[in-house]
């Protein structure tokens, strides 16, 4: 550093010193908190260790062996149809319900209040509430399938291994339908009525409106909710797949931070788990690369 | 409005959109309302009266699962938890946005670089080594570790949202009171700091709901029933007294209905602060 007089000079008599003072406190939490773990977790990701003795330097021996673990491969597998499913799931019945919500000139606020409020419950209340629901026995749901007649539907639907993945996804998206719908509310409200008043004149039909102008319109609206859920739909399933099966039955429910969880704190395989973690975050930074990718490129399209 | 479209259609579609949107809110709300009838219920009639509202209400529900789940300290350790992680987060964060929007200094552009780079790291990918960071540090079973761990987690988008308000006021405001000889420090407490009170209330509102009802990271440093939160307690409540279905409902509702009510009440504020955010980005 060339600490010159006069750069000091300039340094404390300008706004140097002030800075310093507001922007240190949050610089000292985010380098204990985030920036040490973060380099510490890819440094683990290299080392054998349990946890307790002297870590062994493996190289990427950890990471050679996710790519043959069926296990981990399995809950990749899940995390992939989780966020699949819930990304597509959100945003069409988010916009969908949106554009019920703009129809409803008369009650909309009570609508919009009653749709968000699973959005604020914990996830945890959420899936405690879900799993009385699909309780087999006594569970709402098939109660209601036994009333309404539809007896023959009626599963275990977290204890079937081939529904109860799709049980899990259910839950998450009912816990966050309402947070998508109000963002698509407000960008339908954002979208000019000319254009829709001038295509019905020209005799375009509702499916014709919403093809040619509601979803080119949305588009950058669809793209944010995208990239919002993206990185959230990797990693924040813990607490749902927890709760309601804690990755079971059989696996059927695993995902990658459930079997992380379970490799570091009941196997004590602290640095293959962290390479579970950057393995995840290298593919959930792959993907939202490339969605803004396309997003600047779409958008240089319209 | 068009004209080509027959005044029995127009009824009939809006019909429709009611009818459906009463359904959806019917599975937003009917569960909840099942949780409510289910708390105020006996054992028995749980399982004789499954869809309908209680035929007598037992309130006794209620205090027997307060004493039961142990919900006075756990309603205490998340309030201790919130309150000290809201406080770090709008104390820290609201300082470095102003710096950063505001002040030149090296390395400012660096910094928002770093913040926005750390908003596409979600912290889960790095629980085994914060958790090993937390340990090292005494910070295991530490309401304020795990207050300070919720903070730092929550700064980046913080900063950014209260960058995002800062941006949106005029410099010559404090240009004025810089000529008058106002230090910084003084520019940002006395004339920014009012200004943007809605940005630090989103701030509050979104890491209020986000540390609140968190169940991983306290279920990860928490490992002491003593000093756990609400989730904990509910999930650990959950596993040990499954069979008692009413005194189950009674904790989640004492859980779950004070966020319902704040959010109801503030609707509005939240709904607004919600939508500006992402539909300008």
């Amino acid at each position: 550093m060339s600490s010159s007089p006069g750069r000091m000079k300039r340094f404390v008599n300008g706004d140097g010193l002030p800075a310093l003072l507001m922007v240190l406190p949050a610089l000292c939490l985010f380098a204990v908190f985030f920036i040490w773990p973060f380099a510490r977790g890819f440094w683990l990701s290299l080392n054998k260790w349990d946890g307790f003795s002297q870590p062994v330097f493996v190289g990427l021996a950890n990471y050679a062996r996710l790519t043959s673990d069926p296990l981990f491969l399995k809950a990749l597998g899940n995390n992939l149809i989780f966020v699949a499913a819930i990304l597509v799931l959100k945003n069409a019945l988010g916009l969908g319900l949106a554009m019920l919500l703009d129809r409803a000139v008369i009650g909309r606020a009570f609508f919009r209040g009653a749709v968000f409020v699973p959005v604020t419950m914990s996830f945890v209340a959420a899936g405690l509430l879900w799993s009385w629901i699909y309780n087999p026995v006594f569970g709402l749901l098939n109660a209601f399938l036994d009333s309404a007649g539809l007896s023959f539907l009626k599963q275990r639907w977290l204890g079937d291994a081939s529904i109860a993945l799709y049980a899990v996804i259910a839950v998450d998206v009912w816990k966050w339908l309402g947070f998508h719908a109000v963002i698509y509310l407000a960008g339908l409200q954002a979208l000019p009525s000319e254009l829709y008043d001038a295509a019905e004149m020209d005799g375009a039909g509702p499916f014709r409106r919403f093809l040619h102008i509601t979803l080119p319109l949305m588009l950058p609206v669809i793209f944010i909710n995208t990239i919002l859920g993206l990185s959230g739909a990797f990693v924040r399933n813990f607490d749902i797949v927890y709760v309601l099966t804690q990755g079971g039955p059989n696996h059927a429910t695993e995902v990658v931070m459930t079997l992380m969880m379970k490799r570091a704190f009941q196997d004590g395989a602290m640095g293959y788990a962290s390479a579970m973690g950057y393995a995840l975050f290298l593919i959930v930074g792959l993907l939202s690369v490339g969605l803004l990718a396309l997003m600047r490129r779409t958008r240089l399209d319209v | 409005m068009a004209r080509g479209i027959s005044p029995t259609r127009r009824v009939v579609g809006a019909l429709s959109t009611y009818a459906i949107l009463l359904l959806v809110v019917a599975q937003t709300i009917y569960p909840l309302l099942w949780v409510l009838f289910g708390s105020l219920k006996s054992k028995s009639e749980m399982l004789n009266n499954i869809w309908g509202p209680p035929l007598s209400i037992h309130l006794e529900n209620y205090t027997q699962a307060w004493k039961t789940a142990g919900m006075a300290s756990r309603i205490t350790n998340s309030v201790v938890v919130t309150a000290c992680a809201l406080a770090l987060v709008v104390l820290i964060a609201t300082p470095c946005a102003y710096a950063i929007t505001r002040l030149r200094f090296p390395g400012r552009n660096a910094l928002l670089a770093l913040i926005v780079a750390s908003m596409l790291v979600p912290p889960q990918v790095m629980t085994i080594p914060l958790f090993t960071v937390a340990s090292d540090l005494g910070l295991i079973n530490s309401r304020l570790g795990v207050a300070l761990i919720y903070a730092a987690a929550i700064m980046p988008l913080s900063v950014f949202i209260l960058r995002g308000f800062l941006l949106t006021l005029p410099v010559e405001l404090e240009d004025a009171a810089r000529m008058d000889g106002a230090s910084r420090l003084n520019v940002l407490l006395l004339i920014m700091l009012p200004l943007i009170r809605p940005g630090i209330a989103l701030v509050t509102i979104f890491a209020f709901i986000e540390i609140w009802n968190d169940f991983f990271l306290a279920f990860l440093l928490l490992r002491d029933p003593a000093v756990q939160t609400i989730p904990l307690g509910l999930v650990s409540f959950f596993q040990q007294y499954d069979s008692l279905w009413n005194l189950y409902f009674a904790a989640l509702m004492i859980t779950t209905l004070p966020v319902i009510i704040l959010f109801t009440l503030m609707q509005r504020q939240f709904v607004a602060g919600l939508t500006a955010g992402a539909v300008k980005a």
